[in-house]
Formats: structure tokens, C-alpha cells, sequence
């Protein structure tokens, strides 16, 4: 269901923000990365997903978003994802050890202070996410 | 006609006559009378008075017979039309004045020359004269000039007179007489109507009769008896004189007069062509040389010349028979004078018999011939007219046969060409109507979606009266956080218009009740697209948001009738939250109501064709609603209800006006238990979380283990949606229950299909989470179908509502 979740993107600083507010599932998760990819404009390197009003994601999305992510690297953009420490997918998206791959951050994204850095290398799968997401559930 | 010659008819000449009267009587007297004439016989007589007339006028004898030019006939007659007697009595007098004395002097020479040649061609010595040609000038120019001219008759006839009269008195009464015969002639013959163109049998009987031997009498017997007072002869040969002068001028009138009307003709009537000129000519030398030759002759072939006047008269009619006929008269009448020819030793007696039969014969062959073949011409003539006059109006008729066909063909055209348009129309109309007809299905649609956590029905039935759709609609609308908005309305009028109007309506309640599930807030939204659109409408709507979590109903309704909610055996209105219909006022006040609804209620949504009856009041009507309602059975679905509720209100075949119907009832938790059957499709993945997380609240599960309970359930489904069905083209059935127990929460998700086997598409991961976020998992898998049982211990310190 299209009316399950919303996509909101901004162009901000070097970096393409994309909000998604709602549910995230099998019914439309593969859409809504679709569309994600298809509005990322070319001359940008950095794609932000802003999770924080997003209630619900599955399995399903979760794999997406790999595929996701792999599309955006073969055109040499890196792809973020912004998740709160209390959000309810929080726990799914550790479970899937997602953070390996793609970067999660707390805060929102903020446009960078310094000049960008040059692009970095493209960025095998990391043994270990530095950030803290060591929440495990019995 | 011979028969009116009994007696030797010799004309008493010279030394006979009376004295003549005075011809300067009353000229007063004269033109009144000629006046009056004018004003009883039209433009031809006045037309004689006129000037032009005196023109032509020929001193040599021919005089009076002018024509008249048709301009001045015209204008005779308007003069005469136009103005009073009076006016024309003076007019013509004045303007005639010096060509009537030219005219009066011209008739008197004629007449004076006349009785000269008379009396040239006595038959015995200078006495007797069978032919007096001056009556036959008199009574011709009289005809044609009118008889206001007898003056100079009279003065004429008494220059011939005096001198052989024995006394002046004597040749005054004569001429007298003389006068007045052509005058009583012309008198007589204007009485009956004679036509002097000699062109019909009865002109020709009215000219021998009345003209010739009628009016003559009067000079004959008035000469005769002054003959015999002056004692010129006895009174024993009284009857022979009358004869005599009697014959005379009979003779003179039936043989001058003809020749003299028929001048006129030359150039009244159409002109002759040179053949005829030429054969006229012919005839009278023919007609000469055979009266000279038979006149000359002595054997009595006189009768010859009887052919040749008939010729002239039945080819060139009046103007070839009268010359003829004047000249065989005047050629036999001078044989016999000069006793030559065939009257060379015949007696007086003989000869007078001969010549006056002779003479009377030709008099009478002529112009009764002539008048025939005129009258024959004229009726063929007439004929010939009638004949083109049929064939003009069969030819007009024709015209107008073919105008009205021609009419004809273009209505039918026309008529079709309204009856294609009239095809079109219906064929439009129709189309409307199938455009209109897909529009309402398409918002209303047959079945509801699943909702869990509520139960739904709903009914659409159209008005069978009008075969147009009405503006009757509702709709469902699955809102974020398991809210579910419901919305019943009715649009104003019927047909595409109104069904585009419902369609935009319904897009529009959608979209704003996403946004903003508030029914104020929605009504407003509502509100401002219904006043934007071209053509405003009036549109009720009933809208409210019901939240199953706490079974609480937020409403705000716009001129529609209320909601019922029914339970326990009782109903009740859901009134208040009121607000005029959408479209009415200007800008919208809206303001919602709320009621938590009990365990088990019903809330029922309708259109106003469900409680309105001609003849019953909207208050009775809810009222019956609200009996009926409460008395159904209360175990009944809602598909029951909808259909006991449409079989009491509405009479079959016979619905006048679109019903609507929504009814809802939440889904009672048995025993703490949850149900659910939905297809095994991605989109219901969302109600079952919405039910499910529902239920956990209610049941007092802690937030943090709602979402991961969510999660793990979520995943078991997913699973059943992506691979239990794949084998088969619908997707079958996919059941959750859930129950709280002792040993914590137990959630089973059930499906009956046939797995393929794993290792799909993020498939490792469904069964990891669920492992990672449930105390226990557990896989059934038979060969009807598959079973997940999810264990988690959860703490329900809770109790529910």
C-alpha cells in the first residue's frame, strides 16, 4: 500500500536526504527503493535515508536496502541510513547486522563544516559497525 | 328579310320634302343629353367628345368614323371616373368646343354628299331613288360620334329638302323625320347593346331590325304623311310612298352604315398583314369585275356576287364583306338606273324587286356571314385562350405539385436528419449513463476490504423508477494507526455530472482523512473542493472516525441523516456534530461529536432512500428505522441485517430513490482471543499488525515487546504471502490468533498452501529474526498447510478496558 508509507527528499549540501515516514514492508518496501533510486540526482555522492519516522521495517525491507545500497555503490555514491536510538526498527535492523554494511547514524544528517573529503575508496563489507549498536534481545 | 319589301320601293326625290326645322335649338339641351350619354355608356362614347377625335375627320364624306387612340380612350375614362358629371359635362364641352363645329360641319358635307349621290341614282327620271345612302352616314356617324351630332343631320337633311319640298314647311318636318330615324336608330341600338364591330349574330339582327327597318319607319311614314299634307300626292298613294322611302333608307342603313363602321376597324382592330391587304384587294376587284360584268350582261347572273361577298366575309370578316358588299350595291343599283344589264326592259316594278333583293341579299349575306366567322374566331379565339389558360394553370399546378414535393422531400429529410440527431442524443445519454454506471461502481465496490478488528456490509440499491444513478455513495477508508474512517453521502441530482462530482468527493475524503483523520478538519478540506468546483453542488456527507482500539466514534455530519448505533435490543442516534450540507454555505463551521461505543454495538450508515416514503414524515421514518433495527436478531451478521433492514424498507421493484447502507460492528475478543482470516496478500500485512498490535495493547503488552512481538509476527506472515501460495494463482487464506496465557503469549499463523522450498529472497532472515526475537518458534508443516507457533513470555500486568 502506497498510503502504508511517505518518501520526502531535499537536496541538502552535497548530500541527497530522504525521509521516509511510515510503514516499511514486503507490500512496499522494493517500490519505495525504486523510487528512492530513480529521484538520487547524479551529481551527488552522499544519499541519506532518514528513518527516524519510520515505525516498521521487515525483513524484506532490510534486503532491499542491501540492494539498494550495491546499486548506489556501483555508481559510486554512498548511501547512509539515520535511525534514533529509540526507534522501534532499531532492533530489526541489528538482528540483521545491516550496519556492516551500510552506515547508521543517530543525528540526522548536518551539512559538513570543512570541504567534503575527497571520495573515499569503495568500501568492501566492514568486519564491524563503530557504532553502538550492541542491544541483543533474549 | 324580303319579306319586309312587299311594295315597289321607290324612293319619292326631289319636290317631296317638308320644310326644315330649325337646327339651332337649345345647345344646352344638346350637351347635357351627350353628357348623360357619356356618363351611361362608358369611355367609348365620351372618348368622341374628346379634341384628338375631330382630327381626323375627313370633309369628303368618310367623317364621322374616327378612330380613338387608345391613350385617349384611357384617359376619357379615368376623367370620367375620377370626377363628377358635372365636371366632365364642362370639361368635354369646353375642349370640343371648335373641333365639334369642325366635326358637326364634317357629318353635315357627308350627309349633304350622301343624299347627292342618292339622288344621282333615281330609277325613274330624278323622282324615284332605291338607295338613300344618307340615313346609313347618319346612323354610323351618330354611332360612332355620338348622337349629340344630329344637328347636322338635321341642318344637312334640310338643305336637301328645301330645295325639292313644296314648301319650306313642308322640307322642315321632312327633316324632321330624317333626323330623327337615325337618332331612335342609334338610340335603339345603344339600348341593346350593339357592338358596331359587327362581330356577332345579334348586332347583326339588331342593325337590319331595330336600326334599318324598325327606325326607318319613323322617316318614312313622317315624309309620306307630309307628302300627302302638302298635296303632293294623294292620300291613296300614302302606303306606296311610305314603301318607297321606307325600302330607301333601309337600304341606306344596311348598306352605307356597315362600310362606313367598319373603317374604324382598320385601326382599332389588329392591323392586317400584306397578304391580307393583298387578298382584299383582290375580293373587291374580284367583287367589282364580276357585279360589272353581270350588271352589264344581259342574262341575270347577278347572283354571282353572292360567293364573292361570302369570301370576303368569311376570310377578312366585316372589313373585307362591307366594301364589297357597299360596292356591289352601289355598281347593281347604278345598272339599274341606267337600265343596263339584266334590268334592260324589265319593268319598274321588276326592277325595284330585283335591285332591293338583290341589294338586301348581299346587305344581309354579309354581315351575317362576316358576324358568323367572326363569332366562330372568337369562340375559337376564345377556345385557343381557355385551352392555354388550362394549360398555364396544369402548368402552375404542376409547379406547385413539384414545389410541395420538392417541400415534402426536404422535411423528410429534415425529419430524419432529427431523427439521426435524436439517435445521437439517445445514443450520448446512453453512454453517460454506462460512464456514470462505471463511476459508481468504481466507488462503490462490491466488496469491502478487510478491516480487522471491525466487521463490515454494505448494500447499493439503485432507484428503479429513474434509470439514471443517483448521488447516493459511501466509503471505507483504512486510516494510520488502525483508525478506520467511514463516510455515507448523498450529491445532489442524478447522472455524470453527479457521479463525477461523488468521484472527486470521494478522492478528496480520502486524501485529507490521510492526512488529517479529524472529521472537522476533513469536512473542511471537503468543503473547499466541492465550492472550487465549475458547477456547485449540494452534497450531504456523514463522516466518522472510529478507533477499534477504544471503540471510540469521532463524527461530524453535514446535513445527513444521522447514524443509528444499535445494541442490547435498543437503538440510538448518533446526533450532534451538525452542520448545514457541503456546498450550501459560503464557509464551512464544523464541529465533531464523540461516543465510545458499547461491546457489541452495531453502527449502522444510510441514505435518506432507506427511511423516506411519500406521505410519511422523516420523523416516523427514523423512527421505523430505529424499531426495526433494535428488533433484529442479535446474533445476526451484518449481512443479515443489511438484508432484513432493505426487505422491510424497501417495496421490490419499486425503489424510489438510491439506497445506501454501511454497517459496522467491532469484532468482540472472545475469551481474550484473537481471530483473524485474511488473503495471503502483501497489502493485508499492515491490518494484521494494526489488529495485532491492538490486541497486545488491550491486553496490557508492554510497548517494547508489542514492536518486537510485531516484528516476529510480521515475518511469519510475510513468509506464508511470499511461499505458500506460489503454486496457485489466489492466494489462499492466511490466519493469525493470538492468546494470552498463563505461559505468556502464544501467536500461531497458519496458512494452507505448499511451501517451496526455502531460500528466497531475504528469506534466511524472516526465520532469524523471528528466532532472535521470540522465546520459541516452532514450524509445523503438513500437507495441508503450514503452522508457526510463536511463544514469547510477556508480562500482562494490565488488565484490559
Amino acid at each position: 500500500m502506497s498510503d502504508l508509507a511517505r518518501i520526502e527528499a531535499r537536496r541538502t549540501g552535497p548530500a541527497h536526504v530522504v525521509h521516509v515516514t511510515g510503514e516499511v514492508d514486503l507490500s512496499n518496501a522494493q517500490e519505495l527503493t525504486d523510487a528512492v533510486a530513480r529521484d538520487v540526482p547524479d551529481d551527488v555522492t552522499l544519499v541519506v535515508l532518514d528513518l527516524t519516522g519510520t515505525t516498521y521495517v521487515d525483513s524484506a525491507t532490510i534486503a532491499t536496502l542491501f540492494r539498494l545500497s550495491s546499486r548506489l555503490r556501483e555508481r559510486r555514491q554512498e548511501l547512509r541510513l539515520v535511525v534514533p536510538p529509540d526507534s522501534p526498527i532499531r532492533a530489526v535492523l541489528e538482528l540483521t547486522h545491516l550496519s556492516h554494511v551500510i552506515p547508521i547514524d543517530e543525528q540526522p544528517y548536518a551539512v559538513p563544516s570543512e570541504p567534503p573529503e575527497p571520495p573515499e575508496l569503495p568500501e568492501p563489507p566492514a568486519p564491524r559497525a563503530p557504532g553502538g549498536v550492541d542491544q541483543s534481545s533474549g | 328579310m324580303a319579306g319586309t319589301l312587299p311594295c315597289p320601293c321607290v324612293r319619292l326625290a326631289q319636290g317631296d320634302r317638308g320644310e326644315l326645322a330649325s337646327a339651332e335649338s337649345d345647345k344646352t339641351l344638346v350637351r347635357r343629353r351627350s353628357a348623360a350619354y357619356a356618363r351611361g355608356h362608358g369611355g367609348v362614347q365620351a372618348a368622341g367628345q374628346l379634341p384628338k377625335m375631330t382630327q381626323g375627320v375627313d370633309a369628303a364624306g368618310t367623317s364621322g368614323p374616327v378612330g380613338v387612340p387608345a391613350t385617349g380612350r384611357a384617359e376619357a375614362t379615368r376623367r370620367h371616373s375620377g370626377g363628377t358629371g358635372a365636371t366632365i359635362i364642362e370639361t368635354s364641352a369646353a375642349t370640343s368646343t371648335s373641333t365639334r363645329a369642325l366635326r358637326l360641319v364634317g357629318i353635315a358635307v357627308a350627309y349633304y354628299l350622301g343624299a347627292r349621290l342618292g339622288l344621282n341614282l333615281p330609277l325613274v327620271g330624278n323622282d324615284v331613288t332605291p338607295l338613300w345612302p344618307p340615313t346609313g352616314i347618319a346612323v354610323a356617324t351618330l354611332l360612332v360620334a355620338g348622337r349629340s351630332y344630329w344637328p347636322a343631320v338635321a341642318v344637312a337633311a334640310l338643305a336637301v329638302n328645301l330645295p325639292i319640298s313644296a314648301t319650306p314647311l313642308a322640307a322642315a318636318v321632312t327633316a324632321v323625320g330624317n333626323t330623327l330615324a337615325p337618332v331612335v336608330a342609334v338610340t335603339l341600338l345603344n339600348r341593346v347593346g350593339f357592338r358596331r364591330q359587327l362581330d356577332r349574330q345579334r348586332d347583326a339582327m339588331a342593325i337590319v331590325f331595330l336600326g334599318a327597318l324598325g327606325s326607318m319607319l319613323i322617316s318614312a311614314t313622317i315624309g309620306s304623311v307630309t307628302l300627302v299634307a302638302s298635296g303632293a300626292i294623294s292620300v291613296q298613294q300614302l302606303p306606296t310612298a311610305m314603301a318607297v322611302w321606307w325600302t330607301g333608307d333601309a337600304m341606306g342603313v344596311l348598306v352605307v352604315a356597315p362600310f362606313l363602321l367598319c373603317l374604324p376597324l382598320f385601326w382599332e382592330q389588329p392591323r392586317w398583314p400584306t397578304v391580307q391587304w393583298v387578298e382584299g384587294a383582290a375580293i373587291l376587284m374580284v367583287a367589282t369585275g364580276v357585279v360589272t360584268v353581270a350588271s352589264l350582261t344581259d342574262l341575270p347572273i347577278l347572283f354571282l356576287t353572292l360567293p364573292v361577298v361570302g369570301w370576303a366575309a368569311w376570310r377578312l370578316q366585316l372589313r373585307g364583306a362591307a366594301p364589297a358588299a357597299l360596292i356591289a350595291c352601289l355598281v347593281a343599283t347604278w345598272s339599274a338606273a341606267t337600265m343596263s344589264g339584266p334590268f334592260e326592259g324589265m319593268s319598274l316594278f321588276a326592277q325595284m324587286v330585283t335591285l332591293q333583293g338583290f341589294n338586301a341579299s348581299v346587305a344581309l349575306t354579309s354581315f351575317f356571314l362576316a358576324a358568323l366567322v367572326s363569332e366562330r374566331m372568337a369562340a375559337a379565339a376564345a377556345l385557343s385562350d381557355a385551352a392555354a389558360e388550362l394549360e398555364a394553370r396544369v402548368e402552375h399546378r404542376t409547379a406547385q405539385l413539384a414545389a410541395a414535393n420538392t417541400r415534402l422531400v426536404q422535411e423528410i429529410h429534415e425529419r430524419s436528419a432529427a431523427q439521426e440527431l435524436l439517435g445521437h442524443e439517445e445514443a450520448r445519454a446512453q453512454r453517460e449513463h454506462q460512464i456514470a454506471e462505471t463511476l459508481q461502481r468504481s466507488l462503490l465496490p462490491d466488496r469491502l476490504p478487510d478491516v480487522p478488528g471491525v466487521a463490515l456490509a454494505a448494500r447499493y440499491v439503485p432507484a428503479t423508477a429513474d434509470l439514471q444513478l443517483g448521488g447516493d455513495w459511501y466509503d471505507v477508508v483504512q486510516l494510520p494507526d488502525g483508525l478506520i474512517g467511514l463516510a455515507i453521502g448523498d450529491v445532489a441530482g442524478h447522472g455524470l455530472q453527479a457521479a463525477a462530482t461523488m468521484v472527486q468527493v470521494r478522492m478528496a475524503l480520502r486524501a485529507y482523512a490521510l492526512q488529517d483523520p479529524s472529521p472537522p478538519q476533513v469536512m473542511l478540506g471537503v468543503h473547499g473542493l466541492v465550492a472550487q468546483l465549475p458547477v456547485p453542488e449540494m452534497v450531504t456527507l456523514l463522516y466518522l472516525v472510529f478507533d477499534p482500539s477504544t471503540r471510540r466514534v469521532r463524527w461530524t455530519n453535514a446535513g445527513h441523516p444521522p447514524a443509528l448505533v444499535i445494541g442490547d435490543g435498543a437503538g440510538a442516534f448518533l446526533t450532534g456534530g451538525l452542520s448545514p450540507p457541503i456546498g450550501v454555505t459560503v464557509d464551512g463551521g464544523f464541529t465533531e461529536q464523540t461516543r465510545v461505543l458499547e461491546q457489541g454495538a452495531t453502527l449502522l450508515l444510510y441514505t435518506d432512500g432507506l427511511v423516506e416514503r411519500r406521505g410519511v414524515s422523516i420523523t416516523e421514518g427514523l423512527d421505523r428505522l430505529r424499531r426495526e433495527a433494535a428488533a433484529a436478531p442479535a446474533d445476526a451478521d451484518l449481512e443479515s441485517l443489511c438484508d432484513l433492514l432493505l426487505d422491510t424498507f424497501l417495496v421490490e421493484h419499486h425503489v424510489e430513490d438510491d439506497v445506501a447502507i454501511i454497517a459496522m460492528r467491532p469484532a468482540a475478543s472472545v475469551d481474550g482471543e484473537l481471530t483473524l482470516r485474511l488473503p495471503a496478500e502483501a497489502r493485508n500485512l499492515v491490518q494484521v499488525r494494526g489488529a495485532l498490535r491492538r490486541w497486545l495493547r488491550e491486553n496490557g503488552v508492554p510497548e517494547t515487546d508489542v514492536n518486537e512481538v510485531l516484528v516476529a509476527a510480521g515475518e511469519a506472515c510475510a513468509n506464508v504471502v511470499q511461499h505458500a501460495y506460489s503454486a496457485q494463482a489466489d492466494a489462499g487464506d492466511l490466519d493469525v490468533e493470538a492468546r494470552l496465557g498463563d505461559g505468556g503469549l502464544e501467536v500461531l499463523v497458519r496458512d494452507h498452501g505448499q511451501w517451496r522450498p526455502a531460500a528466497d529472497r531475504g528469506g534466511g532472515w524472516g526465520l532469524q529474526l523471528m528466532e532472535a526475537l521470540m522465546d520459541g518458534v516452532d514450524v509445523e508443516q503438513t500437507p495441508g498447510g503450514t503452522e508457526v507457533h510463536l511463544h514469547r513470555r510477556v508480562e500482562t500486568g494490565v488488565s484490559r478496558e
